[in-house]
């Protein structure tokens, strides 16, 4: 995993732009930060279980807040926000953790998203029935074609997630796929080994406020 | 946009060259009686809707061994290779067009899809393509239009031998014989093509296409049998078989699986003519054809082989009176019975028979109703056991304002009747996430037995709505201008407009616990196409002819045109991923389908009996599948290349009895792995004929 880091002030810059314009001591204070994660592995295939393809079952865990994997003996704390297995996504509240984590699905794109607004209702993992970010194709973040056998995140899909602390953040994935979508012809083996790598940015508000 | 440019620029060229060649003969007259427009014969020059003729001089001096070669040469006629060679006519795919051998509709469909290089154009007399929907005449598929193959009828005595060569170990041989002995009419012919198949993939374990070999055996009889009677009889088969022995190097190890792909297609199709008086005639005909295709592969010691066999009968009795009424007017009725069955491993066990039984009936008006104005109304009624009924109507007016210059226009309803795998398939794919695919009339009690199992996870509000399938239906308005110009110029417009409903679409009607998905069939989807034909024609100094075809197409899904206005569709940047909301200019429209489509053909024929022929195919760019994930063509990424096929023959008759020819297709050796996994490159072939 590599992480790309693009930090950039956005809304501490506006701010700032405006707060000069009207002459006033300018207070600026960067709460708002967008990062890109080139694939992150979530439980990569290691072999086959009658026909089915199996990992070793295990969640990577990710902490939006400190931009790092966490280790999974810190499963059962508030350290992490995310957590990623095959196309499974957990959020650090409910049945998955400790945390005040939830999410939704936001339908749109990621740089429309300026806000969260306030009618919204955030989801809390409820294993393994009914996850915050619903688990199948084109129910939440992805889409599974049988011609093809690829899986891909459904473009317009952006994942509001709720922290573990309860901060807000936005999430939209790019690919699953390490070195991108393969094509069409690439051999079903192929495809699941490069499958279960996550390509994905987000924007992490870290002062509460719903404002991106 | 350069293939485009090049294309032009050689139409120039050859333009050029041809005009320095100065020999002239006369060029016998084309055979320009159709029959499949109106059901009965006409002049092609007469009918109010959109047709053409490909003759047997084309045939042979296209060098074209398989139905798909020359279709893939004519306009506006596309040939698609996924499931075989199917066609696509006016944005419709090859599922929505009927293919006919001498009026009767062939079967064996794979996903829908006649493979046409199923279909040896030895012994074909001529083709007949009618472009826009025909059910009124034809019932179910005659939707994009109708292709009519007319194989050679008894009657002139001949004999004749036809050997060819060429690139990949391809050999074609074939004779035709017809006889008359006392008063019955004979002609036999047999056609025997093998090849060794091709790697586009160098050093692959499995060829791109495996070898193969087909043979045909036709035989055709007519005999006037009593005064004012006739009977007539046409009996072919049809055998493919296909090599898929494969060897994989593993671990030092060889193994080998042993595969092979089988069809046998049988066509047995009698009719007795009875003419009551000068103006009245009566034809009975029976149409009994059958369609097997096993596949295998066994691997030795390992588990992963299959066997997928597929059994397919369909008979049909009809009878079509034709009276003609009076000079300017004519009248045809008919009616039918057709009894159709499936059998295969990929719906149940090979025991179960599905079945379906249709009866039809048919009728037809033309009448000349002033001096230039020519009327046609058809209607045709298709009952159904299997699904719903169908009521299908026709017109189409001609106005042929002077000797220059005709305008048509016509409009039709076309429908596609669900096919049974539609209807009863019972397939999973273990392999692949685990996914089951169930016929809309056996989903429920399929996934109600698995739910008795406990391997259901959850069910869709999908579930609910899935019933029984109507068939797809579409309506289609041609309207065109012929002008005869002159100098032996003809030019020729058509623009064409189809609107597809009821489309049959999969979608998940259920989870498994196992995490797969389970899909059944749904009348969903609404579809247009859209475009405009133009083909023009010359002859210069009586021994060159020169044509030019192109075709504009326009495709879309209507929902998801709909979704596109309403800002609900996204598309994700191949840049850097993120993704933005998509534009009606961004939509790729269905997959498949080129906006741009052209050709240009040129003959020179002399009377030394020498003659050439150049061929430029332009295929523009097409959609071919997602994936950016939203389902859609729209991303450059998406799009397989477009390109330009250069087809050319040159042959020359030694003498009465002899002819030869040698030809080359695909001259600039155009290849395409992923998207043209039929198109071997650059191939030469010679052809040796004898008659007597």
């Amino acid at each position: 995993m590599r992480t790309v880091k693009i930090s950039f002030i956005v809304l501490a810059s506006v701010l700032f732009f405006m707060s000069c314009q009207k002459n006033e001591t300018p207070l600026v204070v960067n709460t708002v930060s967008t990062d890109t994660v080139m694939e992150l592995s979530a439980d990569t295939i290691i072999g086959l279980s009658n026909g089915q393809p199996v990992g070793a079952g295990k969640f990577t865990f990710y902490s939006i807040e400190s931009k790092s994997i966490i280790a999974s003996a810190d499963s059962n704390s508030t350290k992490w926000d995310v957590a990623f297995r095959g196309t499974t996504i957990l959020t650090n509240g409910g049945t998955s953790g400790p945390g005040f984590g939830g999410a939704f699905v936001y339908n749109g794109t990621f740089d429309e998203l300026t806000s969260i607004s306030a009618d919204s209702v955030f989801k809390v993992d409820n294993a393994p029935t009914a996850y915050a970010i619903p688990t199948g194709s084109n129910k939440g973040w992805y889409v599974y074609d049988f011609p093809t056998n690829l899986i891909n995140p459904v473009p317009g899909r952006v994942l509001v997630i709720r922290t573990a602390n309860g901060n807000y953040a936005k999430l939209e994935i790019f690919s699953y796929y390490k070195g991108g979508t393969p094509s069409a012809n690439v051999p079903d083996d192929e495809k699941l080994a490069r499958q279960r790598y996550y390509t994905f940015r987000y924007t992490y508000q870290s002062n509460g406020s719903k404002i991106f | 946009m350069k293939s485009l440019v090049l294309f032009c620029f050689s139409v120039l060229c050859i333009g050029a060259v041809a005009q320095t060649n100065t020999d002239s003969i006369s060029t016998k007259s084309m055979d320009d009686v159709i029959i499949t427009a109106t059901r009965s014969p006409r002049l092609l020059s007469n009918i109010a809707i959109p047709a053409s003729i490909v003759s047997a001089k084309t045939l042979y001096q296209s060098g074209s061994l398989r139905l798909s070669d020359i279709l893939a040469e004519q306009t506006g006629i596309a040939v698609i290779d996924n499931f075989g060679k199917g066609i696509q006519m006016q944005g419709l795919s090859s599922e929505y067009t009927l293919i006919l051998l001498n009026g009767e509709p062939l079967i064996g469909r794979t996903g829908g899809v006649l493979d046409l290089s199923r279909i040896t154009i030895k012994g074909i007399k001529k083709i007949e393509i009618i472009k826009g929907p025909s059910s009124s005449l034809y019932g179910s598929e005659a939707m994009g239009g109708v292709i009519n193959i007319i194989t050679e009828q008894p009657g002139i005595r001949k004999s004749d031998l036809n050997l060819r060569y060429g690139r990949f170990n391809t050999v074609d041989g074939s004779f035709d014989i017809a006889r008359r002995i006392n008063k019955l009419d004979l002609q036999v012919s047999s056609d025997y093509n093998r090849s060794e198949g091709y790697s586009l993939k160098p050093n692959a374990t499995q060829q791109t296409v495996e070898p193969f070999w087909r043979s045909t055996q036709q035989v055709t009889l007519s005999l006037p049998i009593a005064d004012k009677w006739k009977f007539g009889l046409t009996a072919r088969h049809n055998n493919t078989y296909v090599d898929n022995t494969i060897s994989v190097l593993n671990g030092g190890s060889t193994i080998v699986s042993k595969g092979f792909e089988k069809s046998n297609e049988y066509n047995i199709n009698p009719f007795i003519r009875r003419s009551i008086n000068s103006k009245i005639s009566t034809t009975f005909r029976g149409y009994f054809t059958g369609f097997t295709a096993i596949q295998e592969l066994s691997v030795k010691d390992a588990l992963g082989g299959y066997n997928d066999q597929f059994q397919q009968r369909f008979n049909r009795i009809e009878n079509q009176t034709d009276w003609h009424i009076r000079a300017q007017s004519n009248f045809i009725a008919g009616a039918g019975y057709i009894q159709e069955n499936v059998r295969s491993n990929r719906y149940d066990s090979l025991s179960t028979k599905r079945e379906n039984q249709i009866g039809y009936v048919f009728t037809q008006q033309e009448e000349k109703i002033t001096k230039k104005l020519t009327f046609i109304a058809g209607l045709r009624y298709d009952a159904n056991k299997a699904y719903t009924s169908v009521l299908s109507p026709k017109a189409a007016f001609q106005y042929a304002h002077n000797e220059f210059i005709s305008f048509n226009v016509s409009y039709g309803k076309g429908f596609k009747a669900p096919d049974f795998r539609q209807l009863y398939l019972n397939f999973t794919n273990l392999a692949a996430g685990s996914y089951s695919v169930f016929g809309a009339s056996v989903a429920q009690d399929e996934v109600k037995r698995l739910s008795d199992l406990n391997a259901i996870d959850q069910t869709t509000s999908m579930l609910n709505i899935v019933s029984v399938l109507k068939p797809e239906v579409s309506g289609g308005l041609n309207a065109g201008v012929k002008v005869k110009l002159p100098h032996e110029l003809n030019l020729q417009a058509n623009l064409f407009r189809n609107d597809i409903s009821n489309m049959i679409v999969t979608d998940v009607i259920a989870f498994k616990k196992s995490g797969g998905q389970i899909y059944s069939y749904f009348n969903l989807k609404q579809a247009l196409t859209e475009g405009v034909e133009l083909e023009a024609s010359k002859r210069l100094r009586k021994s060159i002819s020169i044509k030019v075809g192109y075709q504009y197409l326009y495709s879309a899904d209507k929902q998801v045109l709909s979704s596109i206005k309403h800002g609900e569709v996204y598309q994700r940047s191949i840049e850097n991923g993120a993704a933005t909301r998509m534009t009606v200019s961004d939509y790729g429209g269905l997959p498949y389908r080129s906006k741009h489509s052209a050709n240009l053909k040129i003959n020179y024929e002399n009377k030394s009996g020498f003659f050439t022929t150049v061929r430029l195919l332009y295929r523009g760019r097409w959609g071919t599948y997602d994936i950016d994930g939203n389902g859609l063509i729209n991303r450059e990424d998406e799009f397989a290349k477009g390109y330009m096929q250069a087809n050319a023959s040159i042959g020359y008759s030694a003498s009465k009895h002899s002819d030869i020819m040698l030809g080359v297709d695909n001259i600039f050796n155009y290849k395409d792995l992923l998207f043209l996994p039929g198109n071997p490159g650059r191939t030469g072939y010679i052809n040796f004929q004898l008659h007597f």
